[in-house]
C-alpha cells in the first residue's frame, strides 16, 4: 500500500483520531495510559496503535522498561501540502479573479 | 504533567525515496543542508557539528556523540542563532536511517534531553523540524529545494 493510502486509512477511524488527539495533548505515552482513556480492550488499542505505526503517524520508542508512543506530525504535513494547500489555494485565487473581474467591469 | 515535560522528547519520521548514502550526505554536507535547513551550512564530522548562517555567523557548534555512516548520527544541539535560546542547556538530536522495501528509507529524527531547554523545545517543535524534514525529503526526491 502506498504511504498516502496508509495515512488516509489510519485517519479514517474515530478511535485512531482520538488516540492522535491524546498524543497531541501530551506526547510520549504508554499503552496503559492510552488504554485508560478508551472503553476498549488492551488488544483492541494495540491493534489501532499498530495501524497508526504502519502509517508512520505514531512512533514507538523504548525508554528503560517502558514503550512510549510519540505522535509523528510529518505525514499529516505532507498530506496537507499535497492535498489541502493545492485546492484551497485555487479557490482563493478563483475568488480573487472574480473580484478583479467584477471590479473591472463596474 | 507540565508542557515542559511534554516537549522534552520530540520524534519525527519520514519515508524518503533515496539511498542511505545519499540521505547521509544530505544531512552532513553543507552544500546540501543550505537547501533545506533554514539556509544553514552545516558540516558534521566525527569531530563535531558546526552550523553557519548565510553571512558566516555561527548558528551551532556541538559535539558529535555517534557517527556511524550511513545509519546513525547523534549530536548535541544548542541554538546559538538566538541569544535567549543559546543560554539554555544543550539537548540531543539522533538521526536514524533504515532502508525499506521499494527503494525507500525510513528517516527518524529524535530531539530529546530538552528538559533544560524549554524555549528551544518550543521553538523547534513541529514547524521547525517539520520544515527541515519535509525540505530534506523534497531535496532528495526532486533535487530542488521547497518553493518559498
Amino acid at each position: 500500500m502506498a504511504h498516502d493510502d496508509r495515512v488516509f486509512k489510519a485517519l479514517a477511524d474515530p478511535t485512531r483520531r482520538f488516540l492522535l488527539d491524546r498524543l497531541f495533548a501530551r506526547d510520549g505515552r504508554t499503552l496503559t495510559e492510552l488504554e485508560s482513556d478508551l472503553e476498549m480492550t488492551r488488544f483492541g488499542v494495540m491493534k489501532h496503535l499498530r495501524v497508526l505505526e504502519d502509517a508512520g503517524l505514531v512512533v514507538a520508542r523504548r525508554s528503560g522498561r517502558e514503550k512510549l508512543h510519540f505522535l509523528n506530525p510529518v505525514p499529516i504535513r505532507l498530506i496537507h501540502d499535497r492535498w489541502i494547500d493545492k485546492y484551497t489555494e485555487r479557490q482563493v485565487s478563483a475568488l480573487a479573479n472574480l473580484k478583479n473581474e467584477l471590479e473591472d467591469t463596474a | 504533567m507540565t508542557t515542559t515535560t511534554a516537549l522534552a522528547t520530540q520524534v519525527y519520521q519520514v519515508f524518503i525515496r533515496s539511498t542511505p548514502e545519499a540521505i547521509w550526505e544530505a544531512i552532513t554536507k553543507p552544500e546540501f543542508t543550505e537547501k533545506y535547513f533554514h539556509g544553514s551550512r552545516i558540516e558534521i564530522t566525527p569531530a563535531g557539528r558546526r552550523s553557519f548562517g548565510p553571512d558566516g555567523e555561527v548558528r551551532g557548534d556541538s559535539p558529535v556523540l555517534e557517527f556511524d555512516p550511513p545509519r546513525k548520527l547523534v549530536h548535541g544541539w544548542q541554538s546559538l542563532y538566538d541569544p535567549e535560546l543559546a543560554e539554555e542547556e544543550p539537548s540531543r538530536v539522533t538521526w536514524e536511517i533504515e532502508p525499506q522495501d521499494g527503494g525507500f528509507c525510513k528517516l527518524t529524527v529524535t530531539h530529546d534531553q530538552l528538559e533544560g531547554a524549554p524555549k528551544t523545545a518550543e521553538s523547534v517543535l513541529d514547524e521547525g523540524w517539520m520544515m527541515v524534514i519535509s525540505g530534506l525529503k523534497t531535496v532528495l526526491e526532486t533535487g530542488e529545494p521547497l518553493a518559498g
